[in-house]
């Protein structure tokens, strides 16, 4: 199920989810496995859910610390309207049915990062939290065997106790179901639950920053039985990690079992390095919450109209878009999970794409974009690179005016400078425009002949006049690149291109190298790619 | 008296007099009378004020801090120029004002009468005292209370029991230490509230009641004593002790004065989740606006006041019956029609008021931590170090309602205490709403019943069951066994039998002087109460009844 709920004081929102369990099916031994995920989610949201923005108090004795947050005496939470929003949309997104009046509880345990001593929440049982029910599915193309449907329990908004007060921001949890499950289910499930967060605005859903915790339970049974004890798993802080803890949980338990011991109800932690897990606390040390109504919230109201008008003013979520972006632009499978793995990548792609033929934009972007930035360590979300600037680069691209090696160079200058100046700009400044001019080129193969007279011998047999009066030289091995020396093809090729730092137009310079050769080298680069395959079918 | 030939009298020839004519103008209304004439002077207010702190605050105990001296008459002083330029702020400018003690105010410390506390200075004035302040009203002290607002004797405070400074002769006695046996409680938990108030140390003070904390002091002190609907007033820093019940309220010399403050302060507060609504307030003016404009000013003709059988409690003593008794003949002499009422669940309020109100208690009270602010442990006994200063920072009866509270909400017992109270609270409300003939606003469902001559406009009950004890007849046996006292921990609980079904269902309730007792001379509050936003009503049956 998924829970938003919110956590801990004044600028605390949590949505909270539970959602799937779901049973594995052992063939080899006959053992089941029963998985259920606790998610919580911060809120991306600038306030936190229950405290008022700092301006409005007379004097905070720390300005980074609101009299709400620190649970001074007197202050009652307010409730941050974005993270009720942003509930309401996630449950929307998960197809979660809305409650029109939601409840708030007081959750009661001391512990240094709880100022108030309770958490406000929506857990117990008998009160209604924002949201009930909903799925989410999960596609072969997500990275599971088989199509699944995980069900969402509830969403409920709860402070968020994770942090220090310096920096309580809103959250949102899930927990899963009790239904059978995988590593791997769980771990896709997770991943494609972070998509969806962020997609629909509500969370940056971010394992390694935390603004995403996943409690695990895992518990294995004989095919047949009633569902064995279970563990929570704790501190998880990757989907890697997660899968890999479940994994090593349910070999563990199994063991156990096998070998005859009993499983122990109790709260275990991953160790990374020997990839096991391993024991925080068992249930002697489970603690009497003594929920209570939280009576300094009222009831949250949710009118219809307001749902109704969130619900019309949805973003498209990923598995449609995905669908839309391949028919649409007739992207790959893999095109279309690059640019959505990066949040508004998709979004990116789409505006740069107006106007321009989609393959060349999908490749500029998932490929020389995503490449750059990646080598330079630069998180799409910090892309420089705007989209009238890419659009530019490939402008410039189709209209012939600079090469595909400068285009390049020119995307690394706006990754470089971070200034937005166009791609036009940029080659002017640099002048980076393609040489295209045939006299020159062809003076410059020339030139580069009577250069190298040791590679360009003239040798009786070799002579070759040509009846055009432009090859009056005699070439350089001629016979030897025409049977196939593409090596000194290509070694002059690259001495032009030295030269012209990139700039020569390569179709115009390969013709003028072809008249100064007296070759035509289209038909030796056909000679030696055949030679090529051949080669390569040889090694497989 | 005719007021303005005192003050003319007062300003032209009797200067030397001075104090002596304030005291007697001790009510806000008449203040502004001879304001409005520039008869009197904010400054000289102040001084009466002042001395009057001076003279008996010590023996009644009913302040824990007081106001910088030189920082007051600043303020008097220029509250003196706008009354001089005709330009006052609010009927409260330049007005000696007290706030009890766990209501937040940036200046002086806000201890909730506790050691955990003890010096705690709050970043933020509460909403009413901004609201006070931004009127003009000079806070000049915070009053004494049981340790968060909790007790009904003020006898559990960290900083002393408060004298109620009444007497039966009529006159103030405040060398009463000499004779400890006769001193009477102020009641409490708005003990120094209502104290200060009796004896002109302020003209009027803020409270909290919870259950009856502002309205069962008024009763024994001989004030007014009103608690005006749940959320008609910002609870924003008024300190929680039982968050659903919590209520801002008035303590003023009469039905006019507490009006006036009543005023100024019921506004609604974003940054207090529970206060009542703008539109919930239109709501209320809007749809009773043909019966507010009919009624009528100077007599009670058409109105009609419930008298609750329930309420004959057998605790009731007999010298309120008859208090009570010659309340209801005056509101008949005033044109009421008395309707005998039946409010079938009232016996049960009392425990389901303390099942509930400690829970939330045992809750609010977890924040005293003594680490970002408050009592810091002197001695570590334990690896807690929360433990060590909650030990010695809560009061004794804190920490009892600590422990009952905590047993309300723990595993098993929730179901068979929190709940069924919670069940009892909503019959409560119930019970009212089938008297009242106005709707209760906050039931989407209900409607006027206003000419069913079997439902009543008001109801009029006792405001306690006695009039103040001794306060040796209040300190439990088990805080001071030397006393041999034999009082029980939980005795104190009877004396809010008649302010709490009120609290229960968030109904405005007022306690005006009614008299005194034949038996011993001390003063008696009668108790009258209204439908839920029916303040109008409610005073204007107050204002009436007192005159």
């Amino acid at each position: 199920m998924f829970r938003c709920t919110f956590q801990y004081a004044a600028k605390t929102s949590i949505a909270r989810g539970v959602c799937m369990r779901r049973g594995l099916h052992n063939p080899a031994n006959g053992w089941n496995t029963v998985i259920g995920l606790e998610i919580h989610a911060q809120i991306d949201s600038q306030t936190k859910l229950f405290s008022d923005s700092l301006t409005s108090f007379n004097a905070p004795v720390n300005s980074n610390i609101s009299v709400v947050d620190a649970a001074f005496p007197g202050v009652q939470p307010t409730l941050n309207e974005k993270c009720v929003e942003l509930a309401v949309r996630t449950a929307i997104a998960l197809g979660s049915t809305i409650n029109n009046r939601s409840t708030f509880d007081r959750k009661h345990y001391f512990y240094p990062d709880l100022p108030q001593g309770y958490q406000i929440t929506q857990h117990h049982s008998m009160y209604q939290p924002v949201s009930q029910g909903g799925e989410l599915e999960l596609a072969t193309h997500d990275g599971v065997p088989e199509p699944m449907q995980v069900r969402i329990e509830q969403i409920q908004l709860e402070q968020d106790t994770g942090k220090s007060i310096h920096d309580m921001r809103p959250d949102m949890t899930l927990l899963d179901l009790n239904r059978a499950g995988s590593a791997l289910q769980a771990g896709q499930f997770v991943k494609k639950l972070q998509a969806l967060l962020r997609c629909v605005g509500s969370s940056n859903a971010n394992m390694e920053e935390g603004s995403l915790r996943c409690d695990v339970n895992v518990s294995v049974h004989k095919e047949g039985d009633p569902w064995g004890t279970r563990c929570e798993l704790k501190n998880l802080n990757s989907v890697r990690f997660l899968s890999a803890a479940i994994e090593a949980e349910i070999q563990r338990q199994i063991k156990v079992l096998e070998n005859g011991g009993i499983i122990e109800q109790e709260t275990r932690g991953y160790d990374v390095e020997q990839g096991k897990t391993f024991r925080l606390r068992g249930k002697e040390t489970a603690r009497d919450y003594r929920y209570m109504p939280e009576t300094d919230l009222p009831s949250l109201i949710l009118t219809q109209e307001y749902i109704d008008a969130l619900r019309n003013n949805m973003p498209e979520l990923p598995d449609a878009k995905r669908e839309r972006l391949m028919q649409q632009y007739n992207l790959s499978d893999h095109d279309a999970a690059v640019l959505l793995s990066e949040s508004n990548a998709a979004e990116y792609f789409e505006t740069v794409c107006q106007g321009r033929p989609p393959k060349l934009v999908v490749n500029w972007t998932t490929h020389e974009l995503f490449g750059q930035l990646a080598s330079k360590n630069i998180p799409f979300a910090a892309n420089p690179v705007s989209t009238d600037q890419l659009g530019s680069v490939l402008d410039l691209i189709q209209s012939g005016s600079v090469t595909g090696m400068t285009a390049k160079n020119v995307l690394k200058v706006m990754i470089d400078e971070a200034g937005g100046r166009l791609a036009s700009e940029i080659v002017e400044e640099r002048r980076w425009k393609k040489l295209d001019d045939k006299l020159i080129l062809k003076e410059m193969c020339l030139q580069l002949m009577d250069k190298n007279p040791d590679k360009v011998r003239t040798t009786s047999y070799d002579v070759f006049c040509s009846s055009d009066d432009s090859l009056s030289y005699p070439i350089l091995q001629v016979a030897s690149i025409r049977s196939g020396n593409t090596k000194l093809a290509t070694w002059l090729i690259g001495q032009i291109m030295g030269k012209t730092r990139g700039l020569a137009d390569p179709v115009t310079l390969n013709k003028m190298m072809e008249q100064a050769l007296g070759v035509k080298l289209d038909d030796l680069n056909n000679v030696s790619h055949s030679k090529g395959k051949k080669s390569k079918k040889k090694g497989q | 008296m005719n007021v303005n030939t005192v003050g003319n009298q007062f300003c032209r020839r009797l200067k030397p007099t001075l104090s002596a004519r304030i005291r007697a103008l001790s009510t806000i209304a008449e203040l502004n009378k001879l304001r409005n004439t520039h008869q009197v002077d904010a400054n000289d207010v102040l001084k009466e004020c002042w001395g009057n702190i001076k003279d008996r605050g010590k023996a009644i105990n009913a302040y824990i801090s007081v106001e910088d001296k030189d920082y007051l008459q600043q303020q008097a002083s220029e509250a003196q120029t706008r009354w001089f330029k005709g330009q006052a702020k609010s009927v409260v400018d330049g007005v000696p004002i007290a706030i009890k003690d766990n209501i937040c105010t940036e200046r002086m410390t806000t201890t909730c009468g506790s050691k955990m506390l003890e010096g705690f200075e709050s970043p933020y004035d509460a909403t009413v005292v901004k609201l006070l302040r931004d009127a003009g009203a000079l806070i000049v002290a915070k009053c004494n209370l049981d340790q968060f607002g909790m007790g009904s004797h003020n006898v559990h405070s960290h900083f002393g029991h408060v004298k109620n400074p009444k007497n039966t002769d009529g006159h103030f006695h405040f060398s009463l230490e000499s004779l400890p046996s006769h001193q009477r409680s102020a009641g409490g938990s708005s003990g120094g509230s209502a104290a200060a108030v009796a004896a002109d140390l302020c003209f009027a003070a803020l409270g909290s009641d919870t259950g009856g904390s502002v309205r069962l002091p008024a009763s024994y002190c001989g004030i007014v004593g009103f608690k005006p609907s749940y959320g008609r007033i910002s609870r924003r820093g008024l300190i929680a002790y039982a968050n659903s019940l919590d209520t801002v309220g008035i303590l003023a010399k009469d039905t006019h004065d507490a009006e006036l403050i009543y005023d100024i302060l019921s506004k609604y507060d974003k940054q207090d989740p529970t206060s009542m609504l703008p539109s919930m307030r239109e709501r209320i003016e809007q749809e009773y606006a043909d019966y507010y404009d009919k009624m009528d000013l100077d007599s009670l003709k058409g109105v009609r006041i419930g008298v609750p059988q329930e309420y004959r409690v057998k605790e009731l003593d007999e010298s309120i019956m008859e208090i009570w008794r010659m309340g209801i003949q005056k509101l008949q002499k005033l044109g009421a029609t008395i309707v005998p009422i039946s409010l079938p669940n009232t016996q049960y309020a009392l425990p389901a008021y303390y099942i509930l109100a400690l829970a939330e208690a045992s809750s609010n009270m977890a924040r005293y931590d003594g680490m970002r602010y408050g009592h810091t442990a002197e001695k570590t006994t334990s690896d807690l170090l929360y433990a060590d200063a909650r030990t010695e920072g809560l009061g004794a009866e804190v920490k009892r309602r600590i422990m009952m509270g905590t047993f309300a909400l723990s595993a098993g017992h929730y179901e068979d205490h929190f709940l069924p109270a919670q069940k009892i609270r909503r019959l409560v409300q119930t019970d009212f709403n089938n008297v009242f003939c106005m709707p209760n606003p906050l039931l989407d469902d209900a409607v006027a019943d206003l000419s069913n001559a079997s439902k009543v406009h008001a109801i009029i009950t006792p405001g306690a069951i006695s009039t103040a004890p001794l306060i040796s007849k209040c300190i439990p046996e088990v805080d001071d066994p030397t006393q041999h006292t034999s009082v029980k921990s939980v005795d104190g609980f009877i004396d809010d039998v008649m302010t709490v079904p009120a609290s229960l269902a968030g109904m405005p309730a007022i306690t005006v002087p009614a008299g005194k007792s034949t038996v011993d001379g001390w003063p008696v509050g009668l108790q009258l109460l209204a439908q839920y936003g029916d303040e109008k009503t409610l005073l204007h049956v107050a204002k009436l009844f007192q005159s």
